[in-house]
C-alpha cells in the first residue's frame, strides 16, 4: 500500500485516531507518520499571547488609509506597514524608525503604554548610537556653517566628523 | 545529549511542591540585517561564524541533520520551539541542557536559560553573562528609547521573558485559575497552561511569565513575577488545606484511584496519564501517599509521545497503529515507574 500523504512511499504504519463515528484510519509511511506528531506538541512556552489579533484590526484601518497614500517601503528590508501589519513582525530593526509613527502606536498597544526602555543597555552598542547621534547633529551644524560661508569653522567640523567616522569604523569589527 | 534521556538539569533537582522549573528568556537581534521572517540562513554565515567562535563551550545542534522524531524530543524537553523544528537549522545547548541558543528563530539569537531549584535572578545572572559574551563580537540592535530592538513588538525593550511553571492542581480544581489569570493580566503578567489545548491544561500545569518587555526593569520585571508567584503558591496551599481539612475522603479516593490506574494500567493516553500523575505528585505533597515519592517533573516529560516513541525505536517491536503502540509503551513505562511492576 502506498502512503495517503505524500502517495511516494510504501506505508508501514496505521494510524487511527478518534473513536465511534469519529474514528479516522490512516496508512502513512515512516516519515509521513512521524510528522503526525507535531500536532501534540505542548504549546511552547514563549508565545506568550497572540497579538495578531490587535495587529489585523490595525491593520483593515490601514489598508483605508494606504489606498489614499502611496506605498512607503523599509530601504533596508524591503517591509511596507501593510506587510508589517499582517505578519505581526517588523522585518529589521530599521523599521521601528521607517514607520516611526506606527511603530510607537503599536507598541503603545502591545505594551501598556510603556514607551521607555530602562532595563539593560548594552555597552557596545549604546556607544555606537551615541556616535552616530553625535555624527548626525555635527553634519547639520556644519551645513549651517557652509550655507553662512563660514569655511574655517566647517572644515574643523568636517575633520571632526571624519575622526568621529573613522573611530566608528574601527569599532565595527 | 543524551536523546531519550530526561534533562541533567531536571534529574538532578530536588523535588519539591508546587513550583517545578523557572527559565529566562532573552531575544536579541542584530542591526544592519533583516530580522529572520525576511531573511534566510544563509544571510547569517558571518553571524553564526561569530557565535561559533563566541560560544566554544555549548554544542552545537545541527537541526537540518535531525530526523524529526529527534527535533520533536527537544521540543517536548523545551529546548526548541515547535516553529523551529521547521524553519530552524541551528542551536547551541549546554551538555546538562540547561541552556540553548536558537539562531535565527524569531529574532537572530534567543538565549535561554533554564533550571529547577535555581532562583529566576541566578538565571538571568547567567543569561546576562552570556549575553555579554555575544555582544562583544555582535553588533545588536538597540535603540534609546525601545531598547532591544525584536522582530515582534511585544519583545521590544529587555526582550526577557520570565517564567516560572507551577503545578496548581488545588487551584485548578477548584476554579480558581480564570480569576487569578484575570488579575494577573492587568499587571502585565500572564498564568496559563502549558500542556494542551483544552480549558484544564495537561497535569494541571501552568506556566507564570510577563507580558511586557518594555518600561522596567529586568530586576523589576523578576521581583514582581517573584511576588505572584508567592501569592499564588499561598492560594494553592490554602485550597490544599481545605482539600485535606474538608473533602479528604474525596481527595484520597481520587488520588489512590489514579495510583492504582498507573500502577495496573496496560494502554493508557497522555492527556490521561498526566492528570493521574499529577494526583499521585498531590497525594505525595499532601502526605497521603507516605511511603511513596514522586520525580513529577521528570515522569511529565517523560510521558510525551517523542520520549515514548524513542522508547518504541529502541524496542524493535512491530506495531499495527503508532498511537496505539505508544499508549501501549506509555502503560508499560508507568507500571515500571510508579509500580515498580513491567
Amino acid at each position: 500500500m502506498i502512503c495517503e500523504a505524500c502517495q511516494e512511499n510504501e506505508a508501514t504504519v496505521h494510524i487511527t485516531t478518534g473513536s465511534g463515528l469519529n474514528k479516522t484510519e490512516r496508512y502513512l509511511c515512516e516519515a509521513c507518520a512521524n510528522k503526525s506528531f507535531s500536532n501534540q506538541f505542548a504549546s511552547f512556552p514563549d508565545d506568550s499571547f497572540d497579538i495578531h489579533q490587535l495587529l489585523q484590526s490595525l491593520s483593515a484601518q490601514q489598508s483605508a488609509e494606504a489606498s489614499r497614500k502611496q506605498k512607503r517601503r523599509c530601504d533596508t528590508c524591503g517591509s511596507t506597514i501593510e506587510t508589517i501589519l499582517k505578519r505581526g513582525k517588523f522585518g529589521c530593526a530599521d523599521c521601528y524608525d521607517t514607520f516611526s509613527s506606527k511603530s510607537s502606536e503599536i507598541i503603545t498597544k502591545v505594551q501598556l503604554y510603556q514607551t521607555q526602555h530602562v532595563g539593560k543597555v548594552p555597552e557596545k552598542s549604546s556607544a555606537y548610537i551615541k556616535v552616530k547621534k553625535q555624527i548626525e547633529s555635527l553634519r547639520e551644524e556644519l551645513a549651517g556653517l557652509v550655507e553662512r560661508q563660514e569655511f574655517e569653522e566647517a572644515a574643523v567640523v568636517r575633520d571632526r566628523i571624519k575622526s568621529l567616522e573613522a573611530g566608528d569604523d574601527d569599532g565595527k569589527s | 545529549m543524551t536523546m531519550g534521556k530526561v534533562s541533567p538539569w531536571i534529574t538532578e533537582a530536588k523535588e519539591t511542591p508546587v513550583e517545578m522549573s523557572s527559565r529566562i528568556r532573552l531575544a536579541r537581534n542584530v542591526r544592519d540585517l533583516p530580522f529572520p521572517c525576511m531573511l534566510k540562513d544563509e544571510g547569517m554565515s558571518e553571524v553564526i561564524e561569530k557565535l561559533n567562535a563566541a560560544l566554544t563551550d555549548l554544542r552545537q545542534v545541527h537541526l537540518d541533520e535531525m530526523k524529526f522524531e529527534d527535533k520533536a524530543l527537544l521540543v517536548e524537553k523545551h529546548l526548541i520551539s515547535p516553529l523551529f523544528t521547521k524553519r530552524g537549522r541551528l542551536s547551541y545547548i549546554s551538555d546538562d541542557e540547561s541552556v540553548s541558543i536558537m539562531v535565527n528563530e524569531e529574532d537572530h539569537v534567543r538565549i535561554q536559560v533554564m533550571g529547577a531549584g535555581d532562583s529566576l535572578d541566578e538565571l538571568y545572572k547567567r543569561a546576562s553573562a552570556l549575553d555579554d559574551r555575544l555582544e562583544e563580537k555582535l553588533n545588536y540592535a538597540f535603540d534609546d528609547k525601545y531598547g532591544f530592538l525584536t522582530a515582534c513588538p511585544t519583545n521590544v525593550g529587555t526582550g526577557l521573558r520570565a517564567s516560572v511553571m507551577l503545578h496548581l492542581p488545588g487551584l485548578s480544581l477548584g476554579n480558581r485559575i480564570q480569576r487569578i489569570a484575570n488579575n494577573l493580566n492587568r499587571f502585565g503578567f500572564t498564568l496559563r497552561g502549558i500542556y494542551g489545548e483544552g480549558s484544564v491544561p495537561l497535569g494541571h500545569i501552568y506556566q507564570l511569565s510577563n507580558q511586557l518587555t518594555l518600561g522596567r526593569t529586568e530586576e523589576e520585571i523578576i521581583n514582581s513575577l517573584n511576588e505572584l508567584k508567592m501569592r499564588i503558591i499561598e492560594e494553592e496551599d490554602e485550597m490544599r488545606s481545605i482539600m485535606n481539612d474538608d473533602h479528604l475522603l474525596k481527595a484520597k479516593d481520587s488520588i489512590f484511584r489514579s495510583y492504582g490506574t498507573l500502577k495496573y494500567a496496560h494502554t493508557i493516553s497522555l492527556k490521561e496519564a498526566a492528570n493521574h500523575l499529577s494526583n499521585v505528585k498531590l497525594g505525595v505533597d499532601l502526605k497521603l501517599l507516605p511511603e511513596y515519592t514522586i520525580r513529577f517533573q521528570e515522569q511529565i516529560q517523560l510521558i510525551q509521545p517523542a520520549f515514548i516513541k524513542m522508547r518504541l525505536n529502541t524496542l524493535e517491536k512491530e506495531y499495527a497503529s503508532l498511537e496505539g503502540a505508544v499508549d501501549e509503551e506509555r502503560a508499560t513505562l508507568l507500571r515500571e515507574l510508579i509500580g515498580g511492576t513491567s
